[in-house]
Order: C-alpha cells, then structure tokens, then sequence
C-alpha cells in the first residue's frame, strides 16, 4: 500500500515537475512569476482535444501539433504581455498581476467555447502493468519516462551547450547578456517556447490519464510554483525534485488524512518552507543586496 | 427599485473590501490576495456566533471583527518578512488554506451545503427588515468605514505606511519598525474586510465558502487596481465601476452560461490594459510602477 502511494505520489510528482521546470525557467531567466503559465496548461489540453478526440487526428499528430501552437502561444504571450512592460521598467509586481490578467482571459474563453464540464480524452480502462508489487497504467508509465527523458535532454541543453549557458547567464545578471552583445530577447523566446512546451507536455498526459476541465491550470501552475520554491530557485534540479517531494506528499496525505486537505497541504508546506528556509532545499542563502529584485 | 437599491448595497459592501486592501495595496506596497479569506472569516465567525450560541448581532458583529483581527496576527507575522512574489504567494496559500478549511470542516461550518436562515440583524430591538432599511443600514456602516480609513490614510501611521511603499530601506533607516507597521496594516486590512463579511451574511441571509474564495480575491485586487489605489477616491471609483459592469451585460441580454465568463474576461482584459496604460487606474494616487 504505501509503495504503492509512492509511486503514484511519484508519478504526479513527474508533472508537477514539468510544470515547475517550465515555470522554473521561466521565473529564473526572466524573473516574471508567470501565472499565464496554467492557462497554457489547461489550453495544451483542449488543442490536443480538439485534434484528437473532435477532428481525429492520429495520436502524435495531435500531440507535435498541439506541443508546436503551444510553445508559439509562449513566444506570444511574453512578446504582447511582458515585454511591453519590461520596456517601461515595470516592477515584477505588474508583470505577475498582468499574467494574472491573461490566465483569467485565456481559461473563461476556453470555457466559453469549450464548456465547464470534464472532457475525457481516452474513454475506457487504462491497460496496466505490475512492476513488484506496484500497479501502473499506461498512461503512468508513459508520465514517467516523459519526465526522465525531458528532464535529461534540459540537463544537456542547460549545462553542456553553448545556448544553455546563455540562460544560465541570463539567470546570473540580465544586464551582462546585451553587453556580450546578445539579445536577450532571443534567449526570452527560447525560454519561453521550452517553458511552454514542457507544460504541455504535462499537461497532455494528466489529461489523457484523468480528463480536463477548464480550471486544471490554477492548480498545476500553483503545485509548480510552491514546487521552485521549496526546491530552491536559481537551479533546475531544485525545481523537479521540489515537484517530486510535492508529489509524494499531497499522496501520503491522501493516505492519512484524505484528498480534500491537499490543497492546504500544498501552502502548508510552502509556507513552513518560506519560514524556516526560505532559499529552498537545493538553494543557496543569498545577501539581501542580491535578493533585492 | 429593489434591485437599484441591491446594487448599492453590493456596491457598500465591497466599498469596505476595496478602501482596506488598498491600505495594504495602495499605502504600504504589499499585494494581498487573502482578502476573500478575511472577508469569509468574519462572514463565518459573526454568523455561527449568532446561530449557535444565540449572541446578539451588536457583540457577534464585534467579536467577528476582533476574531478576524487576531487570526490576521498568525498569517501576517510569519509572512510579512517575505518580500515581493514571496508574499504574494504566501498570501495567496493562505487564501487557499482557509478556503480549504471553510470547505472542509463540515462539523464547524457545514462546508459546501452552507449556512441557511441566517437572521437578520437586530440593532437595538430594530430588526433590519426590508431592503431600503439594510441599505441605509449598510451605508452609515460604509460612510464610518470610509472615515475611518480616510483618517488612518492620512494620520502620521499613513504616511508611514507610504514611506514604506516607497523605499522600505530609507523609512528603516529612519528608525521605523518597517515589519510592525506592515503587521498593523494587515490587521486593520483584515478587520475592515470581517465587517464587509458581517453585512453580506446579514444581507444574503445564507453563507457557503464559493462566495470567499481566490477569484473572490482576485476580484477584491481588481477593483483597486482599475479604480486605482493610494486615495479613496480610486478604490471607490473601482468598486462602483465593477460592481455595476456586470449589470451592463445583464441588460445587453447575454445568455446566462456564458455571462460569467464574459465578465471575468472583461475584468482580465481590463487588469492588463490599465497596468500597460494607465498603472495609477481610473482614480488612484499611487502609480503602480
């Protein structure tokens, strides 16, 4: 039984973890708390429910195409909403209010077009496989190999590439970035696009496991926020294990307690970490010159 | 004309909601979005008071005040230090534990199925019975609320409060205990919005948690970010306009299932267009920068 919570607790922590990743990038590289980020969430899902289950697209066809409008929406949304205002010298203040704007926007359309209700994407039983004692779908499965492999092709892109190491310096000081003559808002639409495409990712796969309504997004994006930041901010690797810790969490707590509670579970545990270590589990304590942002 | 005088009600209570975010908001420089959250906690502590231990509505309407004045306490001493996104996020989990909370704990406050029959309140032996009556009702409560609030804005306490929003750093180094002035901020912010909740339960006569709930956070930070935030005229501008938008559509006869959503997203396009045009809002002293 309890092994059984871990790997379920595990497996959502798998999409926790894109999310957070995602979010992650974007938040260190840009500092702007990008709630937008969960309306993207919830849109993956429909555009991939509306290639595959209205318009019957084949299953990867709807999934590339739906992962390529997605990380485009990304660009748009920093291009139109953020940028703008970090030309005026906003503070991180409006950015955050402004994507609130665009969440609340962008998750009504949805529910105007599409409905509030659940839409289930894969009708049916899920096919399972035993490994040891545990129990897993298809669906389960395919989230965790997902995970391992995103997570290993960004460990590559962020530490072992030449491009990597500009978001990694962006992250360090926005400034130094023009003065090596680069854009940065090159760096911002690669940041953005990979961000974006990583939740779709999640998004895709917990809404072929358990469907979609029009609200999933405030959840993923607030699970994958507490996520950085218990992880820490500054690295990536904060940012998953954060989400796997979460993960587990919010799945033991169902066990002891039951699943209504997750949600305060969730900002407890962000709450007693913002107290008591507030730079994370993998997060360096910082001066307080350098974390006047 | 009741449904006039509904409006002007709606429009008193939020008034209260909009004015005492804005002393966080617009005077110190913190975002709160656990607005709803206080504002639910006075509507729950003034009503169980009232039902269950058969207080009057006078003491219940004071204990519910002080109650929620005490519980800011717990929230804002841990998080006040937090600066920034880490504040928001910090209030905002709180909105979500109370909410969490006032779903949940079905033994205290009957969770989704709510709390019917609430009576109506009694000042005095007057019972405040008809709609008219609970509009003047409300409205002396608002007026005293707005002066008080004016005061305060405007009281040395105020300008501190200012100082704060504008270089946290500069009003320390004047020797002000930068987080004990947030932490009274908060707690007069939370206490003003526990009236709010002491009318509407009175007025609905019925409470259920949806009502207090994140967007209804959210929604509270709407109005003072499009009336604009550091006076009162802006929160007053904004509550005024957001509460009578709604009714616009209402009249453009726009199907119910979606007119909710219409509203939202006129309320978001409206957030984003202010904060690129017009970051002081429609009335507000204070630019958000």
């Amino acid at each position: 039984m309890l092994i059984q919570l871990l790997a379920n607790g595990i497996i959502s922590g798998c999409t926790y973890a894109l999310v957070a990743l995602g979010f992650g990038l974007i938040y260190n590289t840009t500092r702007t708390f990008h709630f937008a980020h969960g309306a993207i969430y919830t849109l993956s899902v429909y555009l991939f429910y509306t290639f595959f289950n209205l318009w019957k697209f084949p299953l990867l066809a709807a999934f590339i195409l739906a992962l390529i409008l997605i990380a485009m929406l990304g660009i748009l949304v920093d291009q139109i909403l953020y940028i703008p205002l970090v030309k005026r010298g906003s503070s991180l203040l409006i950015q955050m209010l402004s994507s609130l704007g665009f969440y609340i926007v962008l998750v009504n359309l949805i529910a105007m077009i599409y409905g509030n209700e659940t839409k289930v994407l894969s009708p049916g039983i899920q096919p399972t496989y035993n490994i040891g004692s545990v129990i897993l779908t298809r669906i389960q499965v395919a989230t965790g190999i997902t995970f391992v492999l995103l997570f290993v092709g960004l460990a590559i892109i962020l530490k072992k590439t030449n491009l990597g190491k500009l978001i990694r310096a962006m992250r360090d000081n926005p400034q130094l970035i023009s003065v090596l003559g680069i854009n940065p808002r090159k760096i911002r639409l690669l940041v953005f696009s990979i961000g974006s495409a990583l939740a779709a990712f999640a998004a895709i796969l917990m809404g072929l496991d358990v469907g979609v309504d029009p609200n999933i997004g405030m959840a993923a994006i607030l699970n994958g926020a507490v996520a950085v930041i218990i992880g820490g901010i500054g690295n990536f690797e904060g940012a998953a294990l954060g989400a796997l810790l979460l993960g587990i969490l919010q799945s033991l707590a169902i066990w002891k307690i039951s699943s209504r509670w997750q949600e305060a579970i969730t900002f407890l545990v962000l709450i007693l970490f913002l107290l008591f270590r507030p730079e994370g589990i993998l997060g360096k304590r910082r001066r307080i010159e350098e974390t006047a942002i | 004309m009741n449904y006039l005088l509904h409006i002007l009600i709606m429009i008193n209570i939020y008034m209260i909601l909009a004015l005492s975010l804005n002393l966080l908001v617009g005077y110190t420089g913190m975002l709160s979005l656990s607005h709803a959250a206080f504002y639910g906690i006075g509507a729950y502590i003034s009503t169980l008071l009232i039902m269950q231990k058969g207080i009057g509505f006078i003491p219940a309407f004071l204990l519910a005040i002080a109650g929620t004045t005490l519980l800011s306490f717990i929230i804002s001493i841990p998080s006040l230090r937090l600066k920034g996104d880490y504040f928001v996020l910090a209030s905002l989990g709180f909105q979500i534990i109370i909410f969490t909370i006032l779903y949940n704990w079905v033994g205290l406050t009957r969770g989704p199925y709510g709390i019917p029959g609430i009576p109506r309140p009694n000042l005095f032996g007057i019972e405040i019975d008809s709609i008219l009556s609970y509009f003047i009702f409300s409205g002396i409560i608002a007026a005293f609320c707005i002066i008080f609030l004016y005061l305060i804005g405007d009281s040395p306490f105020g300008r501190v409060l200012k100082a704060i929003r504008e270089d946290e750093i500069a009003a320390a180094a004047l020797g002000k205990n930068i987080v004990r002035f947030k932490i009274i901020a908060f707690a007069i912010a939370a206490g003003f919005a526990s009236v709010s909740g002491v009318l509407f339960a009175g007025y609905m006569r019925y409470i259920d948690p949806t009502s207090f709930t994140l967007m209804e956070s959210i929604f509270i930070v709407s109005i003072i970010i499009i009336g604009g935030t550091g006076n009162i005229s802006g929160p007053l501008v904004g509550t005024a306009l957001m509460i009578i938008l709604p009714e616009i559509l209402r009249f453009l006869r726009i199907p119910d299932a979606i007119a909710a959503n219409m509203r939202q997203i006129i309320y978001g396009l409206l957030i984003i267009v202010i904060l690129r045009h017009k970051p002081q809002g429609f009335s507000g002293e204070y630019r958000f920068e």
